[in-house]
Order: C-alpha cells, then structure tokens, then sequence
C-alpha cells in the first residue's frame, strides 16, 4: 500500500469518526490517531512538511484540544481544500486588539501545559492502534454519503496539520527535556522571548528568521481557537523559504530515536486534468447565459409587467446582466421552485436603494488646489422675515417664489373718446365674437344630430326584426327616446332661431355703420363686414328640410294623438260619470214626482243640492294640416329657407380710416385727444405696488400693447393679485379708470403653459367730451333727434396670463400650499395631494374619492401616497372635527390625570398646595409617596383657615374689638405675604451677582494706603463674627448671651424708722410706727443708714421662653454684676429658616429683684446658736426686649431704663434722698434706674434681608425721582443715617411719607379730662407740658406690635392714624405718626425724628419744640427727654419729618446731644425740598378728623374680670406643689386702689398708698407692685406676671392677692393695671 | 410581615469630580455641593433603619443577609451588589471642597483633581432630583483666588456608571470699567451663592462667559424606585418588566 494512500484513508476515517459521533471518546483517540499516523508519515514526511510543525512549537498544549473540540461549522466554512484559506477579515483588528495580553496568556498557559502534558505522557507510553476494529468499521461507510464528502476533504487539512503538531509535539517530549534542540526555544525561553528585550547572542544568529516567523505565528494565536489551522497553513506558504533550510537543519539535528518515526515522501500532486475533474464533479457552476423566460415562470404563463399595466414599479436595483443570468441559473438549479420569480420573469427586488448622491463629501486630494477648494463664495443675504408669520412650523423647501406676469395688452370695449362709430365698431366686434363662438360651438348642428340618431334610434326599437326583446322595455325606451326628442327639438330650435338672430342683428349693426359713415362721411375704424354666400345645393337641401318637417309633423302629430287620446279618456270617463248622474238625476226627479204626490211638503227639497255636471265635450281631434302649418311657420322663422345660401360674415380690418384732414373738425380734436392719452398698468400684488408698465399711448383703434412680463419674488402664497388701469391725458394728471382683480393661477399653471386670458374691467367714470367723443357715463344718441338714447360706461379687457415660474431645476416655484392653507381661509382650499397630481379644484372629497376610483389610481404609487390618504380618511370618515374651540389644546394632552383625581389624591393636593406656596405647606418635607401615608390632619389646620376666613373667632381673644382686629390684621397680612411672594421672584442682578462697585476715588486711594498699613496692627480692629444662616440650625445651637453689666441708682429700701429720710415731696408724715415692717427684720437693716450699709441687695434674672438664669448678688443702688448669662433659644416648631425666625414674638424678661434675707427663727431663744433665715426676693423692675429686636440688631448694647413700677412698697430712690431737687427740670426728668446691659446672639444669625420695596405708587414721577436722587445723595455723605421718604402704605404702594403728616384731633375726652384746675393755669408751660404728656401716655397705651413679626419680616409698612387706631397695633413710627400728629394738633412744633435708640435699633421719635428747649419723646413709652439728657435711649438722629419737608441731617455729628435742631439752617440740615423743587402741596393721607367712639365701659369691666379670673388660674397653675390662698380682702384694697393710680399715672401715691395699706393689714408682711401695661392680648400680661416671680414664693403660710383694673380710653385702648402681691402673716 | 413596601426611595451616588479642562488656567480647586428639591434629603442611615426601609422582611433578615453576602463575596459571587453596606457604613458627603491641582505636563493639559463624591439621598418623590453645582476658583495675576467657573449637572438617575461633562461658565461684569476694576482688585463678579445655577429663576438678569469642562464620573446606585413605580433603568432591559402601576398611583 501507498503510505501516501493509507495516510489518506487512515484520516478520513478519523473524520467519519468525529462526524458520525462526537462523543466522549473522542478527545483521547484524536491524539492517538495522530501518533500512530505520524509512525508511518514521518520516514516520508518532506521539508515541505516539516515546516508547520515548526510554527506549532510553541503551542504544544492548546492545539490538540482545538482540533478536537473545534466545532464543525468551523471547518465547513472553508473554501475548497485546494485553495489556501483565506484569513477572516476580522484577524487583523481581532489581532490588534490586546494582542500583547492575549499573548502573555497564551505563553503562560502553554508553559504550564506543556510541563503537566510531558509529565504525563512520558511515563505511560499508551497502546497504540487502540481503536482500529472501529476504524474499520467506518470504512464500510465511506463515500456513501455524496453531502458528506466536501466536508471531508476539507478536514483532511485540518487533520493534516494538527497530526503534524502533534508529531512534533511528542518529538519534543521524547527527547530528554535539557536538551533543547539548537535554535529552537524551550517554553521558558518562548516566554522570556516575548516578555523580556533580548539582547542577541552570536550563538542565535540563525534563530533571527525563526523568530520573525514566530512573531507571524504569535498574531495567528490570537484566533487560534477559531482560525488557527487555516491561517497557518496560509502562513506556511508565506515563509516556507525562510525556514525551510532552518527546519532541516533542525530535523537532521534530532536525535535518532525519531528518526524511524520520519516517513519522507514527495509532495503530494494532482494532475490539473484531475483536479479540473474533481472540480466538476463537486462545483456547479452556473452559466451566464440569459435564462428563457418560460423557465421562470409557471407553465402556460405569459409575462406580466406590472408597469405597462400601469401600476407603479420602483425602479430596480442595477446589475450587470452577467451577474443577473448567473443568478437565475444558480436559483432554477438550485431550487425548482420559482419562488424567486415575479410575475414578470424577473428576480424579485426592492426598488433600488441607492442614493443619487454621495452622501460623503467629496475628499479633498492633495493634487487639487487647495485654495480653490477653500474659495469663499459670496452670497447676498436673503431676507427671511416673513416666512415665520405664515407657515407653521412646515418642512417645506424654503426659498424665493416666483410669479410671472404677462401682460400683453389691453383693449377698451368701451371709452370716452369713441366716437359713434367707434361704439357701433365695438358692438358689432362684440357681436362677431359671440357669432365666431357660437360658430365654433356649433350647437344646433350637435343638437341635430342628436335628434337624428334619436329618431333612428326609435325606428330600430320600433323595428319588429328584434322580436326577443320583452315588448314591456322596448315601448319603455321608445317612451323614453320620444321624449328626449321632444326636448332636442326644442333646444334645437332655439339655437336655431339664436343663431339666425344674431346674424341678423350683425347685418343690422353693420347696415347702422354703414349709414353712419356715410351720415358723417368719413371712416373712423377699418372694420368691414363682408357676408359670404354658401351656395347649397337647392335639391337635397330641400329634401332635407322637407324631410325635417315632415318627420317633425308626424311627430307632433303623435304627439297630439297621444295628447288627444289621453283626453278622450279623460273625456269618456267623465261622460260616464254624467251619464250616470244623469240617469240618478232623472230616477230622483221620478220619484220626486212620486213623492210630491204622495208628501207635497217635501217639495223643498227638490233644488240640486250641488252643481250639475256640465255635459263633457268630446275633444277634438287632431288636424294635421293645421299642425303642419304651424311647424312650418316655425321652420321659416327661425330656419334657413330651403335653397337659400348660408350667410358667413367676416369682419375685416381692411377698411380705410378717412385721414385726419379730410374729417370735421370736431372729429380731429376727439382724435388728437385720444392721441394725449397713453394708459399704463400698475400691478399690485397683496395691496401693494410692485411693479408698473410702461406708459404706452392710446392707439386710434383703442388698442395698448404692453408685451411686458413682471417677475414677482414672492414669500407667500398671494392674497390678491390686481392690476390697476391708469390713464393720462396729455400732461396733466393721471385718473385710475380701473381696477382688474386676476385670480391666483393654480398651481398647476407654470410659465409656458399659461394661457393669455382676458379679464375685463369697467370703469364708473363719468366723462363728457367736447368733441366727437360720446363720453362715458353720459347718455349720447345715434339719431340726429337724440332720441333713443344710449349710455356707456368706459369698460375694457386686460389680456394677461399669470403662471407661476419654473426654477432652474424644473422645479416650480410655488409657496408651499401649508401657507396657503393656514394663512388665508379665504383662498380656495386645497389638498397638497390633489394639486401634485395635476387635479385641481376638486373640494369634495367624496367626489374626490369617486374621482380616483374611477381614474384607477395606482394606489402603490408613492407619489400618490398623500391622495390616498386623503381618500381614505375621506372615504373611512375618519376625519374629526371638533365641534368646540379650545384655547390650549394642548392641555389635555399634557394632564396626566383628571382634575378629580389630582383632588382627591392627596398626595397630589399636598404637592400642588405645596408648589403654590400655601403657608402652612410652602417648607413642607418629604411629601409621603403614599396617599396612606398622609395624615387627614395635614390638612385640616388648612381646611380651618379656609373656613374661618370669614368667621370670627372670639374664644382666644377675650374682647370681640380685638379679635375682629386680628382677623383684619391677619387678612391684610396674608395679601401682602403674596403680594411680597410675587415680589421675591422678581430678582435683580444684585440679587445674584456679588460684584465689587467702581472704586472711587477714596476708596482707591484708601485700597492704595491700605497696601502700606501694616500687617500687624497694634491695635487690632475687631472683626465681625462669622453669620450662620439660620436653616442648617437645630435646637440648642442658638443662645442668647446676655450680659448684665451694671446698674444705676436701684431703689433702696425705706427704713421706715427713720423720720428724716421722709421725702420731702410727700406732704405726710407716718404717725405710726411701721413695726412689721419687712424690711426690719433683715439683717442688712440697719438705723443708721446713710453710712454705708447696704440699702438693697439687687440681683438680676433673665427669663427668656420661660428660661431662668439670673446672677449672683449684689449689694448697693448702683451694683456692678458683669455676668453672662447664657440663655437657649427655641424657634417655633423647630423651624430655624428666616422668615420663622422673624416671627418669633417671644420677649427677653431683664427682671431686677432685691434679694431679702428673712430670720425665721421661730425662737429667740436659739438666735445665738443658729441662723434661720428664709430668702425673699423682691420684684424692684424689669427691662423687656423683644427677640425681634436682638435677632435684627444681631447685639445691643446699651443703658436701659429700668420699669420699675409706680409703686414700689418699702423701697424709695436712693437720689431723692440724697440729691434734692436741684436739678433744672429736664434733668429732672430722666430720674430712674437704669441698668447697662449688651445681650447678643451666639452664633450671630443673618437677619432676613428686607424685601426690595420697589412697588407701584400714586405719586408723581418727578416726585419718585427727586427722593431718589435726595437719598442716593444722602446714602454718599452719611451711608449710615438713615434717610426716608417714600414709605409703604398698607396696600402696598410707595407714599412719600410728608402725607402720614397731619394735625390730627386727640381724643376729646382726654383733653377734658385734664384738671383745668386754676393752679394749673398759673403755669402755662407746664400745662402744656402736662396735656402733652397725656397725649402721650395715650398713644402709648396703644400696644406695640413691630411689622416684621405682623409681616413676617418683610417690609416696614406705614398705616395711617386711623388705620392705627383700628388696629390697635403698631410699631414705632405708627405711634410717632400718631403722637406728632396729636403734638401738632396741639399747636406744637413737632417732627418726626428718624434715627436709631436703644434697644429698638432703627426707629422714629417725635421732636417736639418748647420755648427754650427741644424735647425727644419716645412714642412706644410715652416718656419724653431733653436733648442733652444722657439716658435719653435715642442715639443717634438721620432725619427729620415735618408735614411739608424732609430735612436730613448733615452735622458731623448725630448724637441728639450734639447736634443743633435748628432745622432753618440749610448748613446743618439738608431739606428735600428747597427753592429749586417747592414743595407742591401735597395732600394727606392721613383722615380728616379722627373720629372716637367711646369704649363700653361694661365690657371693659367684663374683661377685667375675666383677666382677674384667669391671672387667678395661672398663677395656681404656676404653684402646682403649694397651696395658694387668696386674701380677698386685700385684693378688695388692692383693687380700689388701682383706679386711682390710674388717675395719677402711678405717680406721687406710694406714700399715701402705703398708708393706706398698712391700715388695712396690718398683720402682713405685704410685698407687691401694681404692674401697667397696654392691653393687646392676655399672653404678655400673663408673661409679665410670670416673670415678676410672685408666685414663686413658697412660704407655707403665704397669701396672694392679686387685683385687675381696666381703664378704658376712647377707641377701646385699654390701661391695663394688675396689682400683684404676695402677703405673710405675721404673728 | 404584611407590611407595605418602601416609602423612601434611595439614591446613591459615589464618583469622582475627575478632570477639568480650563485651557487658560491653572492651579484651581473645585467646591461642589448639591441642590435637590423639598422631598430630599441627604442621608446616613445606620443598618437597622434601611432594614426598615427594606420592608418587614428585611428586617429580620438583615443579619443573616450579610453574612450571606460575605460568603458570597468570598466566593466571588458579583451577583449581588454590597455597595449598600458600604454607602450605609459611611456618611455621605454634601459638599466637598477639593485640592488644588496644576495641569498636567503632557498635551491634554488636563486639571485632574480625582476627587470623591459620596452622598446617599432619601427621597419620596423625583421632583427636584439633585443636581450637583460645581464651582472652580483658581488665582489670578495677583494671586487672588478668584472663581473660575460655575456649572451644574443633574445626578444621573439611571443606576450605573456615568461620565458627564459639565460646561463651566462666570458671570460677566456688567461693564468694560467695572471688568477693568474687578481684575484689577482681583474681585470678579461672583454668584451671591453658587446654587443660583442650578436653578432657573433670576437667571435672565445675568450674562455669562464660558470657561472650560469639568469631568465627572457618577457611579449611581438606586434601591426601591421601581418598588415605588419610578422605573429609570435602560429602556430596553426593565421598560417590559415594569412594576405594577398600583403602587405609583393611588388605589
């Protein structure tokens, strides 16, 4: 045997193998296989062989495994075993991708490998020749299967290669491993190779190539799993002159063991005959001849083409004819079936897919130069301005429109400069006109052969030849064709008679012109008639005439016949029907007879009761000859007599016109007029002139010929097209005669194909001539009496065409008909589709659809895909059309639920509450994403406030005047929180922007020092503590520092012993001795008092939201703590942002208390062994300040006034005792304690900055800029004063604020009510003074309410006095405004003082002038100061307010200490208005008068009690361990004693109350104080109460007494006074 | 164990502020923070209470899912991702303020700051999904640290790995004098608060310049949005599988 052919065979069946069974057995015979073959192969194997076997050095391990596990497919996908495979197309960028990594891998892998294969394969050699009775049985099967066989020779390769491998492989393995064969790398020296840089040795010089050719193998491996074997083989060939010498070198340099392993033999070869043969038996190659049709189609099938059938067929793709036959031959063979076949023979394709055009740009090459690539093009802008108005959002093709319009010419029917004969010319061309037309019509000819195959048509039905026709339908269509010649007969008749009509009428026109020229004896016009005889032939003619006559008379007489018989019908019916009433008649007048015989009375029924028929008569019949008279007559009337000729007429221009010379002279001033005038158009195209025509003169036969083309460039579809006729007679002006409307051509209508039309126009002019000419609008007459008179109005036609332009493309230029549609209802709708196929006019759609139908559209035409469409929404009646009008129709689309849902979801309503900024829910977090998660409470604080917007709620307020307040206040607050919500999201770019202004020029130069100011300062500056802003906060982060640093001049203790220490003032004297005395048992008592012992121990105790810290004890009137007291801060509901903060009304309580050591030593006996003492401590004052004010001022810092109340039992002012009177009287007036205090908020918060107050006014605008250009002057000299003049009102508009100015009547009662006691007259001054002082006691009774918590801090808003008084609330300049109204009401000199005090910050006071002095008063407090009093709160002073000026102060200083109040001095006080802007009278804002009603005293004492009771209640509440007892018979004292500190103001009565007291109890030891306050609310008086610390003594056997009075003040202000007091016994 | 499913929705977002590209520029830092709407909050929860997030089950589960998830880890097991446990173990970070870094020798120039983004958000609605505002400052001539550019970007909201490029841009001065002076003094018109991009409103009063590029790397992890109907992932993998509409929308 061949070892060629075994070799052969032994892998063919080791591929039917793998075929038939790719079990498991497989993986372990593959190897074996290989070994054994290569027993056999190698001794033969050529150099050629050898050479893959190299190139799979490295890969020892994979490879096998591949071969085996390779899919089949795989190899099935390969060509033709013959041919060297040809690498995938993916390799390279497989390849390149990770190639290095893929590599390393592989190394590695096949290092491993390689190690664990050697170490199993070389200790058990295996058994070879394993799995031959298998073999063998395979055998049996070869060939059998043809399919199998490709695939077969195809694996041999694979086989082949991979058995080499393998040899090569277990070559390597027998040989002792150290030995590595020269030149061949081991694994670890492959894998050093790729991972490290060799540097070369000599010894590898020859191992250069090898690893080149390695290299090549390295990029195979990458697909190796897929593509390895093909690839190598390809790879082989490439480099099989490199290695081959190498490679046998190599192989003669193996050891010898392997050598009987070698099979060498010679390459293998096949003849090209063989192969050629081969080749044949397995490939088909199918011929390129062109296929028959009949085999591509069925049988007995004739070719259909879809397009000659009409029906559209895209265009088909292009392929070489060539390809195309091979193609069909391949599919005939292939499949049988002619499935691939259309109809038409051909292979079934889609249209062609190819673009026209490239869609990549053109390459620019390097050879072409560049610039002219890079040329720029100029283009002239195109204006696109009114596109956007009409179209909509279109796709169409934008660009120039273009209508052309030509207008040739013009003709005047009719013109004032005709002359007669000019009007008979134009007549009988109109005339001509009409007979050329109807000429051309020729409708009586069409009308007679109807008739005359009608009348044929009745002779075959009447033709008994076609007997099978049902005789019913036959009588039926010749009833039918009778009729109809009955009508054609008569429209032909008065054609006829028309048609000889009018040649009448123009042989009678031309005989009137006739005439006329020779009347007038000269020829205006050329026209000439000349009426040309047809001769006819007599004969035939009249056999036809007397043919039609005669047919026509038998008709008629039929006609008549049937007429006739019909009657006699009618006839004998009713002759019937006499005769039958006759014979009644008759047989009733028998019994008549009878009957009057037999009853004569019933004679009177005999007269008929109805009319007697009239005997019928019996219609005549039909007289033929009288029928054809008749049809004879109408024959010669409007008929041509038989033999008479035809006349023709023809109108001719060859006529003569009698020159001018030889015409009257009338005649030569109408032509040389008609010579002045020339006529010119005007286009005008969507009412506006676009162009004109040349002026052309008027022609002698009123002809113009323009010959002129307009191009119109239009954007849109044209709304009117008109030509507008003007005329000019000589040089004067020009008169339109008339205005030509042209239709809008369609769109079909494109230049070239427009046809000339005439359009006619007439004119209403009325012109009278002169001359010859008849006029126009005149009448004139052709008879010489001028009768039959005539009037005609100038008229004429425009001969124009108007067509829309064609591009340079072929493209029509017309405007997208989108526009058309949209923009103008009034133009013609149109359907885009119907136009583009050419179809215009049609608006049905039914119709439209009807239309296709019948014309058989083809509906697959893509260009008919729009038409279809339309039908089919036509014709499906799909097309809706609202019968509503929406304005956003687009709503509906974008609603994502129904309304009801949003509602009643309610997570829904929380989102949409929330986003409309409803206040209870606008900081509303975490909306739940369920609605079950949302609490029904959410809503019902928001449900309630809805429902109460109207409801007055009395239960928290205990007056019904206050709660309607609150509500009024609390309305009026919520219009201006939108109002301000609306204006928060109106942002400005300092709103957004930080930016640094334009330095000027001292703070340039300032910058410019500071560069030389020294680093390190030795009197370092304080800097500003870092702000928080308020949001990322929580409770316990904010406290309020307070630091409590001294006070002045505390009440001491009155040692009653004492008879010299009695104030001088008081004009009593104690008669008895005060032996219980609290102040006797303290131990600081002492008798001899001026001597330094300690008068009073104070102590101070802040309470702050109900928060207590106070400081150690002090001793002395005037004691210095200097303590820091530190106290937390709550905001309401937790809520740290701004506008919470704001609102926060809480006040900080600075209560000052007397600490009193009392011995409670019970027994004497024991005061030597031991103290007992019990601390008291007594309420001596208090200083309240709100938050709002430390949280806007961020510190204070200042000396207060103490409140220490009226009276203050035991106690008396230290400086009263020691300091007598001497002071002058304002010094006097500023007595008190004061106490010195810097409270501060740690961190400082930012305080909410005031909204912008930029709001409409009322104002003048001049007035609006001069106050802004005053207070950007006065913001650059004192940035820090403040500076006002325009001011808000409550509704939100600016108001300059001189308006709020105004003398205003204060309450007449109180004015009343002061003493006009005689002794008080002696001093007038003082009793000025004193009503002042009510005046302001009054106002500020009213309570003290600041804006920002009203209004959550968002603006100052100014309400008038009586608004005030309404509301019973305000802040600082609302009772300014009141108080200087009322001062100046008084007939004081008072302003407004704008500036800063203690503790309010920025504030207003009232400046009033006494004789000598100036006096500050603080409105809030009623307490008023001297302008150099150094207590006085007012620190500094920016402007003053009168009512008709503002004058800001320019001092150099604005301490009200130091400066002058002289507001005449321009120096010192800068006025707004001045002599360059006079003050123009503004009018007040403020009432008229104030109007007061008395407050209900009843209701007053009601509240009083109420107040009582629940203070009562509060105050057990506070002692909830201790018992408290009430001593009703000192509140019964107690509450006596109110009203009459009421009625001195809580002054100059302590001694005279004590008096009375210690009357009263005398047992107790009474410790106490009235407190006064303004009523608002019950809170703060609770507060005050509180904070006093009555209640906090816990003595066992202490009693209260605690007493209320009310005094009522016009307009409800209420004094509040609440005497509080706690009582011991003594024993 | 009848309990109803999540009622928060949790959003984690770690990443990276990774490069800028400011060609004319250097030495810049960058600040970043977030601004995201009412119903979001910024959260750290400890275990116990995403366990309770979790629904009832997870509840009791929650000890011995760790472990499991520990096992799994060990084993290799990337089924289910424990980026939870990490997000939940370390607060998240509102804002940050980053180093400063110099451009890079080699041609891209690029600004690299690498710096970490790490937040986790609660929320119970999409509205006001966060948005992170950058804003770059760097000196000037002077040395002034002057900002260098603002820009915002929503948060990617579907999970998984996202680079977004954000355009930087300043406010213009308002004239050529006052650009002149606020170079000069080294004060450039800024952002009363660099949040005000983020937003639209007040924008329309302002002009800005362009600047340069910041990169950012989000890596986004959600937990509950689709148990809450919200259905963000890719369209193709999760549109068909959506959950039932009855827990979006009331019953």
């Amino acid at each position: 045997m061949n070892p060629k052919e075994e070799k052969v065979k032994i892998i063919t069946e080791e591929f039917i193998e793998n075929d038939k069974d790719a079990g498991v057995g497989r993986q372990k015979k593959t190897p074996k296989v290989a070994r054994q073959k290569r027993k056999k192969r190698l001794p033969t194997t050529g150099p050629e062989e050898m050479v893959p076997e190299n190139l799979h050095f490295n890969q020892q391990g994979p490879v096998p495994e591949d071969s085996d596990t390779r899919p089949l497919s795989m190899t099935s996908r390969r060509g033709p075993r013959s041919l060297p495979p040809i690498p995938s197309a993916s390799r390279t960028g497989f390849a390149e991708f990770s190639m290095r990594e893929r590599m390393r891998e592989k190394l590695q892998a096949a290092r491993s490998k390689a190690e664990s294969t050697l170490l199993q394969e070389i200790p058990t050699p295996r058994p070879r020749r394993l799995q031959s009775p298998s073999e063998k049985e395979m055998e049996t099967e070869f060939g059998t299967e043809a399919d199998e066989e490709v695939q077969r020779t195809q694996k041999e390769d694979d086989s082949q290669s991979y058995s080499r491998v393998k040899f090569c492989d277990s070559v390597r393995k027998i040989k002792p491993k150290p030995v590595v064969p020269p030149g061949f790398p081991s694994a670890e020296e492959a894998y050093n190779f790729f991972t490290f840089n060799f540097d070369p040795e000599p010894e590898e010089s020859e191992e250069k190539p090898k690893a080149k050719n390695r290299d090549g193998m390295n990029q195979e491996e990458e697909e190796g799993e897929e593509e390895e074997p093909p690839v190598q083989e390809h790879k082989m060939d490439e480099e099989e002159l490199l290695s081959a010498k190498d490679d046998e070198d190599f192989l003669l340099g193996l050891d010898h063991a392997a050598e009987d392993f070698v099979v060498v033999r010679p390459a293998d070869y096949e003849s090209v005959h063989v192969r050629l043969q081969m080749e044949k038996e397995l490939l088909f190659v199918p011929s390129r001849l062109t296929v028959p049709t009949y085999k591509k189609l069925p049988e007995n099938v004739q070719p259909r083409f879809l397009e000659d059938e009409g029906l559209y067929a895209g265009a088909r793709p292009e392929v070489p004819r060539a390809c195309q036959n091979i193609m069909e031959n391949r599919l005939l063979t292939q499949e049988p079936g002619r499935k691939w076949f259309g109809d038409d023979g051909k292979i079934l394709a889609l249209p062609n897919p190819t673009k026209g055009f490239p869609s990549r740009p053109p390459v620019l090459t390097r050879e072409q130069d560049i610039k002219a690539e890079l040329e720029t093009l100029y283009k002239k802008a195109v204006k696109y301005v009114h596109r956007s108005q009409h179209m909509i959002g279109s796709g169409d093709p934008s660009g120039n429109f273009q209508l052309d319009i030509d207008i040739s010419g013009l003709i005047f029917t009719h013109h004032p400069c005709f002359s007669r004969e000019h009007v008979l010319a134009a007549k009988l061309a109109q005339l001509y006109d009409q007979y050329l037309a109807r000429h051309q019509r020729n409708k009586a000819k069409f009308l007679t052969d109807k008739l005359q195959a009608l009348r044929n048509a009745v002779q075959t039905e009447l033709n008994p030849a076609k007997p099978h026709k049902s005789l019913d339908t036959t009588q039926k269509a010749i009833n039918e064709y009778k009729s109809e010649i009955r009508q054609t007969r008569k429209l032909r008749d008065a054609e006829q008679e028309k048609d000889r009509t009018l040649l009448k009428t123009i042989i009678k026109v031309w005989k009137e012109m006739k005439s006329l020229r020779e009347f007038q004896r000269f020829t205006n016009t050329p026209l000439k008639l000349v009426l040309r005889k047809e001769k006819v032939d007599q004969k035939t003619d009249e056999e036809a005439y007397e043919a039609e006559i005669q047919a026509e008379i038998s008709e008629l007489l039929e006609e008549l016949m049937e007429e006739y018989e019909r009657k006699m019908e009618g006839y004998r019916a009713s002759y019937q029907q006499w005769k039958a009433w006759k014979k009644a008649q008759r047989a009733k007048k028998k019994k008549k007879k009878q009957a009057v015989e037999e009853h004569p009375d019933e004679e009177m029924e005999e007269p008929y009761p109805g009319e007697e028929p009239v005997k019928p008569v019996p219609p005549e019949p039909t007289d033929r000859a009288l029928v054809e008279q008749q049809v004879r007559e109408r024959a010669a009337w409007s008929r041509r007599r038989p033999g008479e000729p035809t006349l023709v007429p023809e109108l001719s221009l060859a006529g003569s016109v009698t020159p001018n010379e030889q015409c009257p002279r009338a005649e030569v001033l109408r032509r040389e007029d008609v010579k002045r005038r020339s006529i010119y158009l005007k286009v005008i195209f969507n009412d506006k002139e676009v162009s004109r025509t040349d002026s052309r003169p008027l022609g002698a036969d009123f002809r113009v010929h323009f010959g002129q083309i307009f191009n119109l460039q239009i954007f849109n579809w044209p709304e009117s097209l008109t030509l507008q006729v003007y005329e000019t007679i000589g040089h004067s002006g020009t008169t339109l005669l008339a205005e030509v409307f042209l239709p809008i051509p369609e769109t079909t209508i494109v230049t070239g194909r427009a046809p000339i039309e005439e359009v006619e126009f007439s004119s209403n002019q009325h012109v009278t001539l002169d001359h010859e000419g008849v006029g126009s609008g005149v009448p004139f007459s052709f008879e010489a009496d001028g009768s039959n008179q005539l009037i005609l109005m100038t008229s004429g036609k425009v001969s124009n065409g108007v067509a829309w332009a064609i591009g340079e493309n072929g493209i029509p230029l017309i405007p997208p008909l989108s526009q058309q549609n949209i923009g103008f209802r009034s133009a013609l709708k149109r359907a885009d589709a119907i136009s583009s196929i050419g179809t215009s006019g049609l608006t049905d759609l039914k119709k439209l659809a009807k239309w296709a139908a019948e014309s058989k559209l083809d509906p697959n035409d893509p260009n008919n895909a729009p038409l279809m469409q339309l039908i089919s929404v036509a014709t499906s009646g799909e097309s809706y059309v609202p019968d509503f009008f929406r304005l956003e129709q687009l709503q509906q689309e974008f609603n994502f639920v129904s309304d009801e849902e949003l509602n009643r979801s309610k997570r829904f309503r929380l989102l949409c509450l929330r986003s409309q900024e409803v206040p209870e829910f606008r900081n509303y977090k975490q909306i739940p994403a369920y609605d079950r998660e949302i609490m029904e409470k959410v809503f019902q604080d928001y449900e309630k406030r809805l429902r109460d917007r109207n409801v007055i709620e009395t239960k928290d307020h205990i007056d019904t005047h206050r709660a309607i307040v609150a509500k009024y206040l609390q309305q009026v607050r919520e219009s201006v929180i939108n109002r301000f919500l609306i204006a928060k999201h109106h942002f400005l770019l300092s709103d957004l922007i930080v930016e640094e202004e334009v330095p000027n020029i001292s703070i340039l130069g300032l910058s410019l020092f500071k560069l030389a100011e020294q680093k390190r300062p030795l009197r370092p500056r304080r800097k500003g503590r870092k702000k928080v802003t308020a949001q990322n906060l929580s409770d316990g982060d904010i406290k309020v520092l307070v630091n409590i640093i001294r006070a002045y001049d505390i009440p001491v203790r009155k040692p009653t012993a004492s008879k010299f220490q009695q104030p001088s003032r008081s004009s009593r004297t104690f008669s008895e001795k005060r032996a219980a005395s609290p102040t006797t048992h303290s131990p600081t008592h002492s008798t001899d008092y001026p001597l330094g012992q300690v008068l009073v121990r104070p102590f101070v105790e802040v309470s702050f939201q109900r928060t207590i810290c106070h400081t150690t004890t002090a001793e002395g009137p005037n004691p210095s703590w200097n303590e820091e007291l530190e106290l937390p801060f709550r905001a309401p509901n937790g809520d740290y942002s701004t506008t919470s903060l704001q609102s926060v009304r809480d006040d900080v309580f600075i209560n000052i208390f007397d600490e009193v050591l009392n011995d409670v030593l019970e027994d004497d006996r024991e005061r030597g062994r031991g103290i007992h003492t019990h601390i008291e401590r007594h309420w001596l004052g208090s200083v309240k300040i709100p938050f709002s004010t430390i949280y806007f001022q961020a510190k204070i810092d200042g000396t207060f006034k103490i409140d220490i109340p009226p009276v203050l039992l035991g106690y008396s002012k230290e400086r009263n005792l020691i300091i007598e009177r001497s002071f002058d009287s304002v010094r006097s007036l500023s007595e008190g304690s004061y106490i010195t205090l810097f409270i501060t908020i740690e961190p400082q918060l930012v305080p909410g900055e005031s909204v912008r107050e930029k709001f409409d006014s009322q104002e003048d605008e001049k007035l609006l800029q001069a106050t802004a250009k005053f207070q950007t002057e006065c913001a650059l000299k004192f940035p820090h004063r403040q500076c006002l003049t325009t001011v808000t009102d409550i509704s939100g508009k600016t108001v300059f604020v001189t308006r709020y100015l105004k003398p205003l009547n204060p309450p007449r009662e109180l004015l009343d009510a002061c003493p006009n006691s005689p002794q008080a007259m002696e001093e007038l001054l003082d009793y000025f003074l004193f009503k002042q002082e009510l005046v302001a006691r009054y106002v500020s009774l009213i309570p003290f309410l600041p804006d920002t918590v009203s209004f959550a801090g968002i603006c100052d808003m100014w309400s008038t006095s009586d608004q005030f008084l309404d509301l019973l609330a305000g802040d600082e300049e609302e009772h300014a405004v009141l108080l200087c109204n009322y001062f100046l009401s008084l007939g004081k000199k008072a302003w407004l003082m704008m500036g800063s005090a203690i503790p309010e910050g920025p504030t207003a006071y009232v400046l009033t002038r006494e004789q000598s002095h100036y006096l500050i008063w603080n409105p809030c407090t009623g307490h008023f100061y001297g302008q150099f009093d150094t207590f006085c709160p007012l620190k500094s002073v920016g402007c003053l307010i009168g009512p008709d000026n503002i004058w800001f102060n320019i001092q150099r200083y604005d301490s009200p200490l130091r400066i002058n109040f002289d507001v005449t001095k321009p120096k010192l006080w800068k006025s707004f208005f001045s002599r360059s802007l006079p003050y123009p009278g503004l009018s007040s804002v403020q009432p008229e008068e104030l109007i007061y009603q008395r407050t209900d005293k009843a209701a007053a004492a009601e509240l009083q009690d109420r107040i009582e009771k629940i203070l009562k209640e509060k105050i057990m509440d506070w002692r909830p361990r201790h018992l408290t007892r009430w001593n009703r018979y000192c509140t019964s004292a107690l509450r006596h004693f109110l009203p009459v500190l009421e009625r001195n103001q809580g002054e100059d009565i302590e001694d005279d109350h004590r008096a009375e007291l210690l009357k009263q109890l005398g047992d107790y030891r009474f410790s106490g104080f009235p407190l006064h306050m303004p009523y608002s609310e019950l809170k703060p008086l609770i507060e005050a109460v509180y904070s006093t610390g009555v209640h906090n003594i816990d003595v066992p056997n202490v009693e209260f007494a605690l007493a209320v009075y009310i005094h009522p003040y016009p307009k409800n202000v209420l004094s509040v006074w609440i005497y509080v007091a706690s009582l011991i016994r003594n024993r | 164990m009848a309990a109803a499913g999540p009622s928060v929705f949790l959003l984690m977002v770690n990443g990276q502020v990774e490069s800028a590209q400011f060609p004319e520029y250097d030495d810049l830092y960058c600040k970043y923070c977030f601004v995201y709407g009412q119903d979001w909050a910024p959260t750290a929860l400890p275990l116990a209470s995403v366990s309770r997030a979790d629904g009832g089950a997870g509840a009791e589960e929650g000890p011995r899912t760790v472990t499991r998830t520990e096992e799994r880890r060990q084993h290799g097991d990337k089924a289910r991702p424990w980026g939870w446990r990490q997000a939940l173990a370390f607060p998240g970070l509102e804002e940050g303020i980053s180093q400063i870094t110099s451009k890079s020798q080699d041609v891209r120039r690029a600004l690299v700051w690498n710096f970490p983004i790490d937040v986790t958000f609660k929320s119970t609605n999409p509205y006001g999904w966060p948005q992170i505002v950058l804003s770059v400052y760097g000196p000037d001539v002077f040395g002034n640290d002057v900002v260098r550019g603002y820009g915002a970007v929503h948060v990617p909201f579907s999970p998984g790995r996202h680079k977004r490029t954000v355009p930087m841009f300043v406010p213009e001065s308002t004239s050529k004098l006052q650009k002149f002076t606020s170079w000069f003094m080294g004060r450039r018109p800024e952002y009363t608060d660099p949040k005000v991009v983020a937003q639209g409103e007040g924008r329309e009063v302002t002009r800005v310049r362009s600047q340069g590029f910041v990169t950012l790397l989000f890596n986004v992890v959600t937990k509950d949005m689709r148990k809450l109907g919200y259905d963000t992932g890719p369209p193709d993998t999760q549109g068909a599988s959506g959950p039932s509409p009855q827990q979006g929308l009331p019953p």
